[in-house]
């Protein structure tokens, strides 16, 4: 078996090579890539047509808004596939508004306590700075929830779970990630309603104070926070799944 | 409303499945009505759109209102209306279905497990309807990782099936992704339009790139959609599945990528590079007869009945790549009418599979013994699946065979012929088998009529309205499908005719 698979391996490097001698040399101006009429637009018309300077996000939040949209999902997946098969008790706790009885208490350290104090405020600002300048600079909605997600996650690791789940429990965590594709998927349908095209945000300056180009640069700017909002909570989730084993109570 | 239509088919069980996610958890009762009602508009918008297909020829819809290249499309031509009306129609049955059987198999997760559900079909209808090479991945992502959980969420050993497909299944969507990023590099656009035109302009059917593009794209697609050699992980996955999860994935998954796979060498490649300039019709059609054999053979060793029905799956899926690369115009046609005939066959049996295994608790062949006495309406509904699948006429399985085998012999294939032929006769035994211990199976009971009495209104009684009305309205399709086959044949003969397929052989 192992050596049908080295065979296997091999044929498949062998057929991604032997197209090598193909391709266009690095940094070639003249390759298809660089030279179609697809990349040239983006480059000279981005700015004409959405008001946003960062041709990436407009790429990514505007052209091709449907395949991000669907890129998020692909994260709202991830999460509550992975609590759908981890999480062992029933979640009959987060019908009802009983608390949870905290079992398990640690000892915070002082110094990781006292460090994690203080960054995660910095981090949580530092990743509302890269959600809200993704049109200006490298960011963005997916770059930010991750960061965000991580201060919360610094908190479970710096103290315990609950500790963390304080301040995002379950039931929020999996609100929040419908919330983010909710507000993205909203903007879409907020078009259709308005009689535009799905994600046709320029239909949207009769509702904003904004010229239709301007539409289109505030609509990215709300969808990258859909994305974020998600982001951070499926990030969270995914955490508290995996590391307490899908029981919700003690972590690593 | 009615220019939206090809959006709304996947937008509203998109838009649904959020909503479940955020009302569903507090509110199990809420789930089932939104997923029928979100379902039962995208069916609703899937036969607008075929009506539009059908009048005005193909249709575009622009998402962010940017015409392609830039931005992404929409395309709906006879092709994929017709799938997409198959794919919404399976979902919204096998929702009405899972009305018991998933509180009953998945009790804690309702909501979960409905989110899920319905973002599998979303992905599955993009995956359908989209214009665009790169969007189609993110959207065969969607449909795989729903797919993943939502057989994980059955039994024990469903999550061992569900890891194997998830391996296999991330090998396949990184095999079509590399396949696009080479024809990215060589054309530079996603759209499959455009890039057909790219490849048109610049004269690159002789690029190696492409070559590699092709092949890559195709394993990929192959791996989906449990091709032969390359389907291990098909079984195990739709055996310990969840019931609802097997009625879902069985019938669209694999059909959908066959779909891909036609998208793909039609649109994309164009059949003069796939099959005149390479002329490997020859060997994909024998890997196809070798696909069909193994897999009914194996299909008669099994003891499962879902087992069983998923090899035969197998067998299916042979028939259809079979038919597609037999380069000519009947076997296309064929396929086509294939993939939606065999979608409700396939569900006709699995809604079945799933009755029995509810009401007796059981995988077996044997659990079905005496139940044309004590499940007569579900018998019937079976019958018809049972005999479409053999390719019994009138059915619709009887007019996809017909087809494929008029393909066969104006291209020549007798060894796909002859293939198609026994694996009909395995089918005919298969079934004949089950049928047999139904009608003829029930043991005798010892002692006086009394007892026998008793014996009798004991065990399993007939299926719940839910779960009934579902698996004969399918037969009821089946039927249909074959009896209007004519019709249906000839939006599928519409679109094939355009793309001059075995004219060159001819």
């Amino acid at each position: 078996m192992k050596s049908f698979a080295l065979i296997a391996v091999i044929v498949t490097g062998w057929l991604l090579l032997s197209a090598v001698s193909d391709f266009p040399d690095w940094g070639d101006t003249e390759s298809p890539a660089n030279d179609y009429r697809l990349s040239q637009h983006y480059i000279t018309e981005t700015f004409p047509e959405t008001s946003v300077p960062n041709m990436v996000t407009a790429v990514l939040a505007d052209y091709r808004g449907y395949d991000t949209m669907f890129e998020t999902v692909v994260i709202f997946v991830a999460g509550i596939a992975i609590m759908s098969i981890l999480r062992r008790k029933p979640l009959d706790h987060l019908k009802d508004k009983g608390k949870e009885t905290r079992t398990y208490k640690k000892d915070p350290d002082l110094i990781i306590d006292t460090t994690c104090r203080l960054m995660i405020p910095i981090i949580q600002l530092f990743a509302l700075y890269v959600v809200a300048h993704g049109h200006h600079s490298p960011g963005g909605g997916f770059q930010g929830g991750v960061i965000f997600g991580a201060s919360f996650i610094l908190l479970a690791l710096s103290r315990d779970l609950q500790a963390a789940q304080r301040w995002v429990p379950e039931k929020r965590v999996l609100n929040l990630a419908g919330v983010g594709i909710l507000i993205y998927s909203g903007f879409g349908f907020a078009c259709m309603l308005l009689g535009s095209n799905f994600l046709d945000y320029e239909i949207l300056h009769k509702i904003m104070p904004a010229t239709p180009i301007e539409a289109r640069s505030h609509s990215m700017l709300g969808v990258e926070i859909g994305v974020a909002f998600t982001c951070t909570a499926i990030m969270f989730s995914i955490y508290s799944n995996l590391a307490s084993n899908g029981d919700m109570k003690e972590t690593l | 409303m009615i220019d939206q239509s090809p959006a709304i088919i996947l937008l509203a069980p998109f838009l649904l499945a959020i909503l479940l996610a955020l009302l569903g958890i507090k509110r199990e009762w809420l789930c089932f009505p939104l997923v029928i009602t979100g379902l039962a508009i995208s069916v609703a918008a899937s036969v607008i759109t075929l009506m539009r297909v059908i009048d005005e020829g193909t249709i575009q819809y622009f998402f962010g209102g940017w015409e392609p290249p830039f931005g992404i499309n929409l395309r709906v031509d006879g092709l994929n209306a017709l799938v997409a009306l198959a794919v919404s129609t399976v979902a919204l049955l096998t929702a009405i279905y899972s009305k018991r059987a998933v509180p009953a198999e998945t009790s804690d997760k309702v909501s979960q497990y409905y989110t899920l559900y319905l973002l599998s079909v979303t992905g599955l209808l993009g995956i359908v309807l989209t214009g665009d090479a790169f969007n189609l991945y993110v959207l065969i992502e969607i449909s795989a990782l729903t797919s993943y959980a939502l057989i994980g969420m059955g039994s024990k050993r469903a999550t061992l099936a569900a890891y194997k497909y998830l391996i296999m299944g991330t090998i396949g969507a990184s095999f079509y992704l590399l396949g696009v990023g080479y024809l990215y590099i060589k054309t530079g656009s996603l759209n499959m339009y455009d890039i057909q035109e790219q490849i048109v302009a610049n004269n690159l059917h002789g690029s190696p790139t492409i070559l590699v593009a092709f092949i890559l794209i195709m394993v990929g697609v192959w791996i989906k959609m449990a091709f032969f050699p390359l389907h291990a992980w098909l079984p195990n996955s739709y055996t310990f599945g969840p019931s609802t999860t097997s009625a879902l994935l069985g019938p669209l998954v694999t059909k959908v990528m066959i779909y891909v796979m036609i998208r793909m060498i039609l649109t994309v490649f164009s059949p003069e590079f796939a099959f005149d300039q390479l002329d490997w019709s020859n060997i994909v059609v024998w890997m196809s007869v070798i696909a069909i054999l193994a897999a009914s053979i194996s299909a008669l060793a099994q003891t499962s009945l879902q087992k069983m029905l998923a090899f035969l799956i197998i067998a299916e899926v042979g028939y259809m790549v079979g038919g597609v690369w037999l380069a000519d115009e009947m076997g296309m046609v064929g396929s086509i009418y294939h993939i939606i005939a065999d979608a409700f066959m396939t569900l006709c049996v699995f809604l079945f599979a799933g009755i029995i295994f509810t009401k007796t608790g059981r995988r077996d062949l044997s659990a079905m013994e005496g139940l044309f006495t004590k499940m007569p309406l579900t018998m019937v509904g079976f019958l018809v699946g049972a005999f479409s699948l053999i390719g019994i006429p009138p059915t619709a399985g009887f007019f996809s065979k017909w087809y494929l085998i008029q393909g066969g012999i104006s291209s020549g294939h007798y060894e796909y012929v002859a293939a198609l032929l026994i694996s009909s006769l395995i089918n005919a035994v298969l079934f004949f088998r089950i049928i047999e211990i139904a009608y003829f199976g029930a043991k005798p009971a010892e002692g006086h009529g009394h007892h026998h009495e008793e014996e009798h209104n004991g065990g399993p009684t007939e299926a719940s309205f839910s779960m009934l009305f579902p698996l004969l309205i399918t037969a009821a399709l089946l039927l249909g499908i074959g009896l209007y086959n004519q019709e249906v044949v000839a939006i599928i003969t519409d679109f094939v005719s355009q793309f001059n397929i075995g004219a060159i052989i001819l």
